[in-house]
């Protein structure tokens, strides 16, 4: 069944039977749509939007609505142009699909008009801009049902069509105009027009906050306001009050909303407002909803002031606000390693440290998966490490930064190799043969943070030099030669650990 | 050890067509070019929702696009290689302390004269208003500390005058005062504590560590667990089980006196020589099972046996604690031949040396319900407290002096804290002072590789019974550890039953920075 192509039929067909007036069938059609129209009226009428959110289905319907109006919209005001145009002999036959247009016309407000409800239901509004739009939206419906059955009565324009079609353009243009107040903001026609036009035409500047303007002077005004006005207002505020709650003025902001006052003087922690704007994001009852959180600075002014008091007359310079810092816990981030920088990061001593991976296995690896930076505990091999075997690791000595020659056969010959580990960060040389020797050419290792001698045959003979190490942090040096509770050369002063 | 053949196809079958090759020629032969062009069509349809799939599930799709696995593969014949860590870490391994039957804090770290006040009163009724004990019934008292407290160190840190030699080190110790558990019975808090997880079959933190990072020294094993206090931790052999992961990683229980290992030399008459020679026989075997099977499990059994032959050498030396000074004795109060926490805490020290990755001791007898004198807070506790206090600070000591502590990290800690009321049992008055389990506050320290020496995390309210500030859970303190040894918590993965399993578990786990150095 396609009441479209029926009525096309009916009035459009040059070889139609066609009488003045249309078919009883059409009439037939025209009734049923009269049906939704009804509906949407009882709806609109019965269950107007109260401020509530509801279920995500009526919300996921609703939000077509926006889509759905431009049919109307643009069909209705075709029909003027239509009829108009109709007058010329060349475009008579235009005239013809008038019928059509107006018949497509009201299903579409019909459907706009319900999927509007929808909206206004479910999106939490609540105020007189959306009720003027909804009933703008029901009597365009009417209006365009009206047309269409006044057309389908008669072929020629009578005088109550006209009325009636030009009412309903008007029509058109305010309910429109309303639907983008409450999308785009009350103001989104005027908000930049030319200053000269504004001031042609006798347009106020665009008003911020409606109502009184609070008292800078006040803390109320001076740092609370602001965040609602901010963050808040644009749902919470004289056109679109969701929860039916308003936050642009101290009035309407300690009147509360459907749930109750927000606000309770000196409990933060039972002020819903608070309550709500401290939620984790995620949460359902978080605010401002699908937002960016406050930031810590608002959410503590918003705390102190309720703490205070929540008043109006507060003296801006009562309560001190210090910057929260770190009130957050601390965050440790992980970053990524980029497989193809560290194989870029690594060619030049892959080759090297895998062929000396195999030959001496298990004490030559990197410091971490995202650097070139290797580590070397030759103590796992014990005496079996000597200076021939440190040798092997000159091509690389370059990149080790910890080096554990603890309890190895190294000897006094290595001093150079040692040396040559000039990005060394930890070295141990725990019960080793080495002596003062080799601490006296180790003034090349400018990173290194912690020696350790333990055990070895070391003196004090060698703390100046190990004193110049820029780095260096601990020096352990127990059952060796430096004794604890002599003085040491400055630098070493507390570095010292026996 | 000769190559491990993959498990696949035999040669020879290879080639002629046996019966199976033949219906697959058959079967190919049948194909038509009907048949391709419908499985194409159907196999882009197959591809295009294989793409959209993972676009529409969230979880999938950010799996996909952000993480890269890290691989812990290594060969099949040294499971326990060294892999470098995720990030440059601050510990390189780790000395666990667990004090089984979970110490009071407050007859130890907690200082609170207001539940001192209290003592002897009523306990609140708040306090008990949907709680559970193991063993509270009806209305019990409240109980002030046994002990006098008093600051100590640098740091200035509150402690008892129960632990006179361990708060000489204090100024190297981190104390965590809000810890936090859900696990108010033994086993399962031990279970948590150590595998992420109160039910069995999980991996152990050992575990965990010795699959990311192996262990240097392939002459011992990389996860040693050692024992004292005349009993098993409630949580049993489990406590150090490898759960999912390769048994390979599991922790290995040594003795401190006699064989370290039970069973581990040779049987008299047994050459090393003819020991030898049989591994070499047992392994060719094993290798021909591994070749037909390939389970995994045939290799780990392969590296034992052989790790087993050259602990016989290393093991003996690094457990024997004779070749210690009398110096050092001295300095741990430990006496060869016992089987004391003194000792274990000497062999943590020597294992710690010779590159073992992760050593957990466990003494037991802390679970101070006051239902007889060997555990009453008044008296079997005070044995407990003489018989880890020297040595814990000895070990502490020992480590720094010869610059190990840099990058140990030394854990000290119970599964849960203790009630501030005093114990009731059956609601009567008990002969002997103890206290509940409680696991809503207990205190866990640690010291050493990375963490911020010196000082208090954490605050518990006045009774010392709930936390009032930066609570920190079981898993808070797994991620931390395991950044600390180079690890983003989320990464250290193994595959099991279609989840990446990790020691953190799934509920959200932080690194708790205020920890770190």
């Amino acid at each position: 069944m396609n009441p479209s192509e029926s009525i096309v039929e009916g009035h459009g067909g040059p070889s139609a039977k066609t009488p003045d007036r249309g078919s009883p069938f059409q009439f037939r059609y025209a009734l049923v749509l009269l049906v939704p129209i009804l509906v949407a009226t009882a709806l609109v009428a019965l269950r107007p939007p109260d401020g509530n959110e509801r279920a995500n289905w009526l919300q996921f319907i609703g939000h077509f609505h926006p889509l759905l109006v431009h049919f109307p919209i643009a069909l209705f005001l075709l029909v003027p142009i239509l009829e108009v145009a109709g007058r010329s002999s060349r475009f008579t036959s235009l005239r013809l699909s008038v019928n059509f247009v107006l018949a497509i016309g009201t299903i579409a407000a019909a459907a706009a008009a319900l999927f509007g409800w929808c909206l206004g239901r479910s999106g939490g509004y609540s105020g007189a801009l959306i009720t003027q739009h909804m009933w703008g939206g029901i009597a365009l419906s009417i209006v365009c049902w009206v047309c269409w059955m006044m057309r389908l009565r008669s072929r020629e324009v009578s005088a109550p069509y006209t009325i009636v079609l030009t009412l309903g353009v008007a029509l058109v243009a305010w309910t429109g105009y309303r639907g983008g107040q409450l999308s785009l903001g009350p103001s989104h026609l005027t908000e930049h027009m030319p200053d000269g036009l504004r001031n042609l035409l006798g347009v106020e500047a665009t008003r911020l906050a409606s109502g009184p303007s609070a008292d800078p002077n006040t803390f109320y005004g001076a740092q609370i306001q602001p965040i609602f006005t901010a963050r808040c207002i644009n749902c919470h505020g004289p056109d679109k009050r969701k929860a039916n709650l308003r936050l642009d003025s101290y009035r309407a902001l300690m009147r509360g909303g459907k749930n109750g006052p927000v606000i309770r003087s000196g409990n933060v922690q039972t002020s819903d407002l608070f309550r709500r704007i401290t939620l984790p994001a995620s949460h359902d009852d978080f605010m401002p909803k699908g937002k960016q959180p406050l930031s810590p600075d608002q959410v503590k002014a918003i705390e102190l002031w309720i703490a205070g008091g929540a008043s109006s007359t507060l003296a801006a310079n009562a309560i001190k606000i210090t910057p929260s810092g770190s009130s957050a816990p601390a965050e440790v981030k992980f970053e990524e390693i980029d497989p193809a920088a560290v194989a870029r990061l690594r060619s030049a001593i892959a080759p090297t440290v895998t062929q000396l991976q195999r030959q001496f296995p298990n004490i030559l690896n990197y410091d971490s998966r995202g650097t070139a930076n290797l580590q070397l505990n030759a103590s796992i091999l014990g005496s079996n490490f000597g200076d021939r075997e440190l040798e092997a690791f000159a091509p690389i000595a370059d990149h080790i930064v910890v080096a554990d020659l603890s309890r190895t056969a190294v000897t006094d010959h290595s001093a150079a190799a040692i040396a040559a580990m000039k990005h060394l960060q930890v070295l141990r040389l725990v019960d080793t043969r080495l002596t003062d020797a080799t601490l006296f050419r180790l003034d090349t290792l400018s990173q290194l943070e912690s020696l350790d001698v333990y055990g070895t045959h070391i003196t004090p003979a060698a703390l100046p030099t190990i004193a110049k190490l820029p780095k260096l942090s601990h020096l352990y040096a127990g059952r060796t030669g430096i004794l604890p509770g002599r003085s040491v050369p400055e630098g070493l002063t507390g570095k010292l650990i026996f | 050890m000769s190559n491990l053949k993959r498990p696949g196809m035999p040669m020879d079958q290879e080639s002629r067509l046996g019966t199976s090759s033949e219906v697959e020629f058959a079967y190919l032969q049948a194909r038509t070019r009907r048949h391709f062009l419908r499985n194409l069509g159907g196999g882009l349809g197959a591809l295009f929702l294989g793409t959209m799939a993972s676009k529409l599930v969230p979880s999938a799709k950010a799996a996909a696009a952000e993480t890269v696995a890290l691989d812990f593969s290594r060969d099949a014949r040294a499971p326990l290689s060294p892999l470098p860590p995720q990030f440059p870490a601050k510990a390189r391994r780790v000395i666990y302390l667990h004090m089984a039957g979970a110490p009071s804090q407050l007859e130890l770290f907690e200082y609170k004269p207001e539940l001192k006040k209290f003592d002897g009163q009523d306990c609140p009724a708040s306090f008990l208003a949907g709680k559970r004990f193991a063993f509270i019934s009806g209305v019990p008292k409240l109980l002030g500390s046994q002990y006098p407290f008093h600051q100590t160190g640098q740091s200035g840190q509150w402690m008892s005058d129960r632990l006179p030699h361990i708060e000489k080190q204090v100024d190297d110790i981190c104390f965590i005062r809000s810890m936090r558990t859900d696990q108010f019975n033994h086993a399962p808090a031990q279970l948590l504590v150590q595998t992420g997880n109160p039910r069995l079959g999980y991996a152990s933190f050992g575990s965990w560590v010795v699959y990311g990072l192996g262990t240097e020294n392939q002459n011992l094993p990389g996860f040693i667990v050692l024992l004292s206090g005349g009993k098993n931790p409630d949580g049993g052999k489990q406590l150090w089980s490898s759960g999912f992961l390769p048994s390979v990683y599991q922790g290995v229980q040594c003795r401190s006196h006699g064989e370290p290992v039970l069973y581990l030399d040779n049987p008299e008459g047994v050459t090393r020589s003819l020991r030898r020679r049989m591994l070499d026989t047992i392994d060719d075997i094993n290798q021909q099972t591994y070749g037909s099977f390939g389970n995994p499990e045939t290799v780990t059994r392969i590296a034992q046996y052989e790790m087993a032959f050259r602990m016989q050498m290393d093991a003996t030396d690094a457990m024997d604690i004779r070749k210690e000074p009398a110096l050092v004795h001295e300095l741990y109060g430990s006496k060869p031949g016992e089987a004391s926490f003194a000792n274990n805490c000497l062999v943590a020290r020597r294992l710690a040396e010779r590159g073992v990755r992760f050593i957990q001791l466990y003494h037991w007898g802390w679970d101070s319900h006051g239902a007889d004198a060997k555990e009453a807070l008044n008296l079997g506790f005070n044995d407990r407290c003489r018989e880890i206090d020297q040595p814990t600070a000895a070990l502490l000591a020992d480590l720094k002096s010869r610059g190990l502590l840099e990058d140990t990290l030394v854990v000290w800690g119970g599964e849960f804290g203790r009630t501030p009321m005093r114990e009731n049992r059956g609601g009567q008055v008990m002969k002997y002072v103890g206290r509940d389990h409680n696991p809503g506050a207990f205190t866990i320290w640690l010291a050493g590789g990375g963490v911020k020496s010196g000082s208090s995390y954490g605050e518990t309210d006045d009774m010392g019974y709930e936390i009032v500030k930066d609570p920190v859970e079981i898993r808070d303190l797994h991620a931390t550890m395991l950044y600390l040894l180079g690890f983003d918590h989320h990464r250290l993965n193994y595959r099991f039953q279609g989840l990446e399993q990790k020691l953190t578990s799934v509920k959200p786990a932080r690194v708790v920075a205020e920890l770190l150095a």
